[in-house]
């Protein structure tokens, strides 16, 4: 979906769109720095350097320069070079076959831009995993100047498990992720969300087959004038189905956060269990957070309830760590971290739970020296 | 050691204390005793600087510093510990990282090295285990889900960590059977030192019977009605507050 299309929703679907804007996106002359990167050992100090650290043998990496997937700027592992087909234009598709496990080997696509990137990037992906297959995968966007549109199709056969992270780290970012789990099936989504200028993360998930379940999970962190929406629509059509969602939001400056969750319970869903919870901190007077929980329940027998929370930081605690001899500064960010921390135990793969802790850390810090100043 | 002067300090403009004046010589153990509302929590307040209470006239003086001017960190790493009446529930933080991060804050702050991963943990298991912690405390977040007790007990295993100059153990009685009782005052006796100072404010005397005092104020009405010895703390059990203008508490 181009950014036209996104821009031709939002006008269509207000209410889907209430709180974010994307006229301005077109408008605006988007700001593009342009840095000169010329070799090819300068594309790779764009990786993401907290990844180079940690980057074990047994891991994937897919780089996509501005969009084109670049193989020989990328490492598979044991992974077997044929896991990805298609282009830029036509979309890439990534298939696993039945009993097909790539668990052990999580595969990265890290999207990166340089000098030649165009002002819009649109992606396509399409993911298929075949019954009882297991694939976990990390999208790692880099904060770029281009606009990224990102549409991924996923389909979970029977029993199927898909553990599906993304971090975006600035910069235009509007996505749709659909997926469609099968009997048994799983689809777990994590999702940190920094930067801005906006961010959408439209995650859509329909549970069609008994028992499937998804988990969705997530942090927005942002300050200055950022803006990032998060939207899910979780569907169950089958009975006997879980679903359970847990988001966290961190503002300051005049950022504005968005959480727009959507539970849909069909009349033949009976059984259905459902959780949500949407919590944000609010680190300045100046920042928005808008949180719309909504189920629409059609069936009798449903368990199903959300929560929505939005506050700042607790002033008795912030006293109790002074008064033990921390610094306001470290106090603050050490509250931030732990608000943060319990949507990060959602993530089953020790892993990206480093990963993605330290992605905070790093955010919480910066915060930190800007207090200390 | 610790000398307040004429201290007056208010809440939104409301004084509640009305001239205050205590001075507390190295090592002893002075109980502040008062009615509800006397400002005996106010008074623990302002001595560990908690934004909201406006001083309004009098001095604090501690080791020669004017404690007044410092702020709430600032008086924790030149050593007052306030032992909270009302423990604060901090989910998300361990309470192992709580000591940690505050212990190397404190040492950072003396000039001293911080201890690493090994060396604090050490400290920290051999200590918990002085006051009747298990491990197992450690582990879980600060204070979230622990009893009245164990809440108790966690702020005399920060004062243990910690060793602070001047402790201020804020009502540490309150909703404590007999047997937990016991565990803190035996927690709390085995820090007296000859170079710190507490200050036990509590409503009634059954804590005095645990932990000694060398001296016992009645706080009543903002200010220091009498000063006495441990006599005093058994006269006011037996008679309450009445005579100090207060209503039978």
């Amino acid at each position: 979906m181009t950014l036209a299309a996104f821009i031709d929703r939002s006008r269509k679907d207000k209410e889907d769109w209430k709180y974010t804007d994307l006229n301005a996106l077109l408008f605006s002359s988007f700001p593009r720095k342009r840095e000169s990167i010329a070799s090819d050992s300068e594309h790779k100090s764009q990786l993401p350097s907290n990844y180079s650290d940690c980057s074990a043998d047994n891991r994937a990496r897919l780089v996509f320069l501005n969009g084109v997937w670049q193989p020989t700027l990328s490492h598979f592992a044991t992974v077997p070079s044929c896991i990805l087909m298609g282009d830029l234009e036509s979309g890439y598709e990534l298939t696993l076959g039945e009993q097909t496990c790539l668990v052990a080997q999580p595969i990265e696509l890290v999207f990166v831009t340089d000098n030649d990137a165009p002002h819009e990037i649109d992606l396509k992906f399409f993911i298929d995993i075949g019954a009882n297959g297991r694939l976990t995968l990390l999208e790692n966007h880099r904060a770029s100047n281009a606009i990224t549109t990102i549409e991924t199709d996923i389909s979970l056969r029977p029993h199927a498990k898909f553990v599906h992270g993304k971090i975006v780290q600035g910069g235009a970012h509007l996505a749709t992720a659909k997926a469609h789990v099968a009997t048994g099936g799983y689809y777990n989504n994590f999702s940190l969300l920094r930067g801005g200028m906006p961010i959408r993360n439209e995650i859509d998930v329909i549970l069609e087959g008994e028992e499937a379940q998804a988990a969705l999970n997530g942090v927005m962190l942002l300050r200055r004038a950022e803006h990032a929406d998060t939207t899910t629509h979780l569907l169950h059509q089958a009975p006997q189905c879980a679903s359970r969602q847990v988001y966290k939001t961190v503002l300051d400056g005049k950022s504005r956060g968005v959480f727009q969750g959507e539970i849909t319970v069909a009349p033949d869903a009976q059984k259905s269990d459902g959780y949500q919870l949407s919590r944000a901190l609010l680190l300045s007077d100046q920042a928005e957070m808008d949180a719309k929980p909504q189920l629409e329940i059609f069936a009798d027998d449903v368990k199903c309830s959300h929560g929505s929370a939005i506050g700042c930081l607790d002033e008795d605690a912030l006293f109790y760590l002074r008064s033990r001899g921390l610094d306001e500064a470290s106090a603050r960010a050490l509250l931030i971290k732990a608000f943060v921390t319990e949507t990060l135990e959602e993530i089953q793969i020790e892993e990206w739970r480093v990963l993605f802790r330290r992605e905070i850390e790093t955010w919480t810090d910066a915060q930190t020296a800007r207090e200390k100043k | 050691m610790l000398s307040i002067r004429n201290l007056h300090a208010s809440i939104s403009n409301k004084e509640i204390l009305k001239g205050i004046d205590l001075s507390i010589p190295s090592g002893q153990v002075h109980a502040v005793m008062g009615p509800n509302g006397s400002g005996k929590s106010t008074l623990s307040y302002v001595l560990a600087g908690r934004a909201g209470y406006d001083v309004t006239e009098g001095s604090v003086t501690f080791n020669d510093m004017d404690l007044l001017k410092l702020s709430t960190e600032e008086r924790a790493a030149a050593g007052v510990f306030l032992a909270m009446q009302y423990p604060v529930e901090i989910p998300g933080v361990t309470n192992m990282m709580f000591l940690k991060t505050a212990l190397n804050a404190i040492r950072k702050a003396h000039g001293e090295s911080e201890l690493d991963a090994m060396q604090m943990l050490k400290l920290l298991r051999s200590k918990a285990k002085d006051i009747g912690l298990s491990e197992e405390m450690l582990k879980r977040a600060v204070n979230v889900g622990f009893s009245g007790g164990e809440k108790k007990r966690n702020e005399v295993l920060q004062m243990a960590v910690l060793e602070p100059k001047l402790c201020i153990l804020d009502e540490t009685d309150s909703g404590l059977d007999i047997d937990a009782l016991k565990i803190v005052a035996d927690g709390v006796n085995a820090l007296r030192s000859p170079d710190r100072s507490m200050i036990v404010i509590t409503h009634y005397q059954r804590l005095l019977d645990y932990i000694a005092p060398d001296a016992v104020h009645v706080l009543a009405q903002g200010k220091i009605r009498k000063s006495g010895g441990a006599e005093l703390a058994r006269e006011l059990e037996e008679k309450g507050y009445a005579d100090y203008g207060c209503e039978a508490a």
